[in-house]
């Protein structure tokens, strides 16, 4: 979205500049030949006043016209307010130094502390200032491994592989100087059959 | 009597102790979009008015008799011959009002972002300017040696007067985020201030990974 509106905004005022121009043209030129019959330097206005004199406001094309201005306004607004930065903030070390780093940096960093662990195949990470979500996928706890008594009926390794990688991010985030903590969210999907 | 205060070299106190400091560190974070953001977002707005004004009209929420009326009323031209000269001078205005603020937009989008030199104080009869690029080089060179940091980028931002620094640094896949960050102000920007002669530059740190595994670039 940044990119769009740092394209849009000199194309933008490059327009608005272009109306101005055949603006003063056009006036500057009725002024001085006012024999010319109505009709500018570049602009036919007589054909647009007969056009414009016959069309009625409660016709279809005005109609259109209307919505469509109305839509490509309404999304240069949302394009202008999605533009913002996406920062993660870290705590700054001094009062002078300010220090930042990205949701996609943030995201590979937790990213390669899941994967690390045995347990995990694979994982997917979205980052943002307040939120960091994981989806992991992996093995189920070993077999017979240190299952509590009692405990043994239902399969019960699934939450306890989210229970391991979300020890791995919010130990990460202990070790990350960040300045808000985000929330973090685990959803894992365990593999079957054998290691 | 002393005081830990006491113990602060001298010239890192106006800086340090400077609310402008933080502030000034964090506009270098990035190229600021705000002015683009608005002209977009004015522009948008007026838009988003003018066509819903229109369609309104059209459907006849104002009225059906007004909703039958052509677009260019004779009622409004009209008025606008019986006043001819001022709507003349009006249309003048707004058009050169459109010229000149069109252009002073575009030309500001278009503008790269500036890199202003480093003049320091260096006594009554003498300047000493070091080159926004000598900063970058000398600021990124240091920051390269720190362990776990596999690429570094500096530069200058904002304007002569008010100069601040950005750096860019790569992490290397087993770097401790959190002793880099420590050691980044301690031994790079501390290394900094002294070749400067003490001058205390607000600074933008932009910590990123390299997505390859590995540095890409050595």
């Amino acid at each position: 979205m940044r990119v769009l509106v740092r394209i849009l905004a000199p194309l933008l005022g490059l327009a608005l500049a272009a109306i101005g121009v055949l603006g003063v043209v056009e006036v500057v030129t009725a002024w001085i030949q006012p024999d010319r019959g109505g009709d500018g330097l570049l602009v036919p206005w007589r054909a647009w006043q007969r056009a414009l004199d016959t069309q009625l406001w409660a016709t279809t094309p005005v109609k259109i016209t209307g919505i469509v201005v109305a839509v490509v306004g309404l999304l240069l607004l949302i394009a202008a307010f999605a533009a913002r930065r996406h920062d993660v903030p870290l705590r700054p070390p001094a009062p002078h130094v300010t220090v930042t780093t990205s949701p996609q940096a943030l995201a590979r960093m937790v990213g390669r502390r899941v994967r690390a662990s045995d347990a995990v195949t694979g994982a997917s990470v979205t980052a943002s200032r307040r939120a960091v979500s994981v989806r992991a996928e992996g093995w189920d706890g070993s077999p017979g491994s240190q299952d509590p008594p009692g405990d043994s009926v239902e399969p019960v390794d699934t939450p306890r592989l989210a229970d391991s990688v979300r020890a791995d991010v919010e130990s990460l985030l202990d070790d990350l100087p960040l300045a808000t903590r985000p929330r973090v969210a685990v959803s894992v999907r365990a593999l079957g059959g054998p290691r | 009597m002393s005081t830990p205060a006491d113990v602060v070299p001298t010239e890192l106190v106006p800086t340090a102790a400077d609310p402008r400091a933080g502030r000034r560190s964090r506009r270098a974070v990035a190229r600021s979009a705000g002015r683009e953001r608005r002209v977009v977002g004015v522009i948008g707005a007026l838009a988003l008015l003018a066509g819903t004004g229109t369609a309104l009209l059209a459907f006849g929420v104002f009225g059906s008799g007004r909703a039958q009326r052509p677009l260019l009323d004779p009622m409004i031209v009209d008025a606008l011959r019986n006043q001819a000269l001022v709507s003349r001078i009006v249309a003048l205005v707004v058009g050169v009002v459109l010229v000149v603020a069109g252009l002073v937009w575009a030309v500001r989008a278009l503008a790269p972002e500036r890199r202003p030199d480093l003049s320091l104080d260096a006594g009554a009869d003498t300047s000493v300017v070091v080159t926004s690029s000598a900063v970058a080089e000398a600021v990124a060179g240091q920051a390269r040696t720190l362990p776990g940091i596999s690429r570094a980028r500096a530069r200058m931002v904002g304007d002569e007067r008010e100069p601040a620094l950005r750096l860019t640094v790569w992490l290397a896949e087993d770097a401790d985020v959190a002793e880099v960050c420590r050691r980044i102000p301690e031994e790079v920007l501390a290394a900094a201030t002294d070749a400067f002669g003490g001058r205390v530059l607000p600074v933008a740190v932009r910590i990123e990974t390299d997505s390859a595994d590995g540095p890409r670039v050595r």
